[in-house]
């Protein structure tokens, strides 16, 4: 009675008589939405929106003569990718797997007629292929490649060696994309030319990767004895928890500046960087502090007794054990945060999601678009935070094993 | 040169103090009318105890009695707040040196184990060799090796602690404890969180121990291990020692009511 599909669909869809209208009703309004879903972003939508200016939302208004920047970071994460594909397969591959398609995709169909980013001026020529930025594109599998070799040689194969190249990859590629005045060759960017969803990226990247140190020492901080340290980061974490980040945004861009010399002023992108970073830190110490507490008192004892002094029992014994309890909830503020670098529209910057609101309020053509602009934000959206939360629980199930 | 030195050192306590009567033996462990309290519930009340150098005391009692309090409050893993003790010459006070002397000197095996699960096996021996004593690595490693193979599990150094049997792990543990060469060995209930199966194997561990000339305080319910072992025993009993012997006095001839009920109770 319950064998295969028809068994499957009778107990479960058609079990009574109730149950069957119930069903039927349920199945129409699903077919039609679906269908009217289905018709709309194949018939009704106008796509134009999104293909004619993909660069826009990829990385803003870049100087298209240093597209070699981006576009050698992107090399380094392909790398990066080779190198875990070779030493965890699954899941590293996948992405490797899809960065060499889309990098392809992005190098090859400016000679096949494609063109992501037309003139905007209705009787100028058709852009001429850039042939160094489409070779750049194109030697992505050539950096994945090279990562899954130099992972094969045993000493470079090591989570350890990874996680020190992903960290230099990391610092190399946030100045190849901003650029600073100090490094010659490396010109500063404007910071109005810097958008789209590389600088969501970059804020969120640098954002988690700067807290988890400082929001360690705020949580150790806090656990402190010297009560002048305890109370400033108990403050601090306090404070910074309390107000929304859009709050602190606005403040750093258009209050804080008030405090300082008239001759000084702070670039927007890294007013951004920073406030960032310290909001995220007040979050990172209160998850630190209760991954830290969640580790068994007999650990600390155990230690203690070995003679260990307090400070030698919390760097090798607590903390290690507590950083390993709070990964997910790490994931978890990345995903937060990586949603809410789209507040530093307020500072003027202009990130993904307001790239595609300037794009609609700024252009007739596109007027009416809005729908189409805000659902593929959203997609996109979607496909980096899920494929964090699908990288934690992996992480999380790997480091499970052997260990308790 | 590593393993002369890892023999000498691993060697710290004489095996002939065993042969030497206790009375002629120097006091080790001072403990004068020591009073603990946790809130208002006093959990040692009054103990005075001394134990002599290369003796092994089994002290036992109802759970709740204050026995492993007692033994935590050697190594200063509870405080007590009245009265004074004394380990191998030097006073447990809140000077910080004091108590990192008396740390360097008193190993602890838990109940619970309480090895790191971070470290590998070998790690968690060698961690305070280094980190406290300033061994070299290598050195500490060889020392680990060599405590790993009293202990009867060397083919286990390089695994995880969650990846070993009870048994295994609170033989680890006392390795651990045993790499800071001490002089006294604490023992809170070793055998209580382990299969019956593999009770044996840490109390042959112990014996071994104890034929080392290695002072050591257990609280423990293994009597066979006490009658066999112990050179006194300790009866505790709402926060008091209630009587102090040998087993053959205990088993045989109790000077007090409660013991002879809590005996009665658990043989």
């Amino acid at each position: 009675m319950t064998v295969g599909v028809p068994g499957w669909i009778r107990t479960n869809l058609f079990s009574s008589p109730v149950d069957g209208v119930i069903t039927i009703v349920l199945a129409v309004i699903i077919a039609i939405g679906a269908f009217n879903a289905v018709s709309w972003v194949f018939f009704t939508a106008s796509w134009e929106v999104i293909t004619s200016r993909v660069p826009l939302y990829v990385i803003g208004r870049y100087p298209q003569d240093l597209y070699w920047r981006p576009e050698t970071a992107l090399l380094l994460v392909s790398v990066l990718l080779g190198m875990g594909w070779r030493m965890w397969g699954g899941l590293a591959r996948g992405f490797a797997i899809a960065i060499i398609i889309i990098t392809l995709l992005a190098g090859v169909l400016p000679y096949l007629g494609v063109d992501l980013s037309p003139p905007t001026e209705p009787d100028a020529p058709p852009n001429e292929p850039k042939h160094l930025v489409n070779a750049m594109f194109i030697l992505n599998f050539v950096a994945v490649a090279v990562g899954y070799g130099l992972a094969m040689i045993p000493s470079i194969g090591r989570a350890k060696t990874f996680f020190i190249t992903a960290i230099v990859f990391f610092i190399i590629s946030a100045f190849l994309i901003i650029g600073s005045s100090y490094i010659p060759g490396l010109d500063p960017v404007p910071t109005q030319d810097l958008g789209g969803l590389t600088l969501n990226l970059l804020l969120a990247a640098v954002g988690i990767v700067c807290s988890i140190p400082i929001g360690i020492a705020l949580a150790l901080g806090r656990r402190s004895q010297l009560p002048f340290l305890k109370y400033f980061c108990v403050g601090f974490i306090e404070i910074v928890r309390g107000v929304p980040l859009i709050t602190l945004l606005f403040m750093s861009r258009h209050i804080l500046p008030l405090t300082f010399p008239e001759t000084v002023s702070i670039d927007e992108l890294y007013l951004a960087m920073i406030t960032i970073t310290l909001f995220s830190s007040a979050y990172m110490a209160e998850n630190v502090r209760g991954g830290m507490a969640a580790v068994a008192t007999g650990q600390t004892e155990a230690a203690r007794a070995l003679g260990l002094r307090a400070w030698q029992t919390t760097i090798m014994i607590t903390l290690p054990q507590g950083l390993r309890n709070i990964i997910p909830a790490i994931v978890g503020q990345s995903i937060g945060l990586f949603k809410d670098t789209s507040l530093v529209f307020i500072i003027g910057m202009l990130d993904l999601v307001e790239m595609g609101r300037v794009t609609i309020q700024g252009n007739l053509d596109f007027v009416d678009d809005g729908h189409e602009v805000y659902i593929f934000i959203a997609v996109v959206f979607w496909v980096f935070t899920s494929s964090m939360s699908y990288v934690s629980r992996r992480i999380e199930t790997a480091l499970g094993v052997g260990r308790r | 040169m590593i393993q002369d030195a890892v023999e000498q050192s691993i060697t710290i306590t004489d095996p002939n103090i065993r042969n030497v009567p206790l009375e002629e033996r120097d006091d080790i462990i001072v403990c004068e009318n020591v009073f603990k309290w946790f809130g208002n519930f006093c959990a040692i009340n009054d103990v005075s105890m001394n134990v002599k150098r290369g003796e092994v005391v089994v002290i036992f009692g109802p759970s709740g009695s204050g026995k492993s309090t007692f033994i935590r409050m050697i190594n200063r893993l509870e405080e007590h707040q009245k009265g004074k003790i004394v380990v191998d010459g030097i006073e447990m006070t809140n000077d910080l040196r004091n108590l990192d002397a008396i740390r360097r000197e008193v190993g602890m095996v838990f109940q619970q184990f309480n090895l790191f699960p971070h470290m590998s096996v070998l790690g968690n021996i060698t961690l305070a060799p280094q980190r406290v004593r300033h061994m070299p690595k290598a050195a500490a490693e060889a020392l680990g090796m060599q405590l790993l193979e009293r202990v009867g599990i060397p083919e286990q150094a390089e695994k995880y602690p969650a990846e070993l049997s009870g048994g295994q792990q609170q033989r680890v543990a006392i390795a651990r404890a045993l790499a800071m060469q001490p002089v006294i060995m604490l023992f809170d209930e070793p055998t209580s969180a382990l299969d019956p199966e593999m009770i044996k194997e840490v109390l042959d561990v112990m014996r071994e121990l104890a034929d080392t000339g290695m002072t050591m305080l257990c609280v423990t319910h293994e009597m066979g291990f006490a009658r066999e072992v112990a050179d006194r025993m300790a009866m505790f009993d709402e926060g008091q020692l209630v009587e102090l012997g040998t087993p053959d006095q205990m088993f045989n001839n109790p000077a007090e009511e409660r013991t002879q009920l809590f005996l009665d109770q658990i043989l």
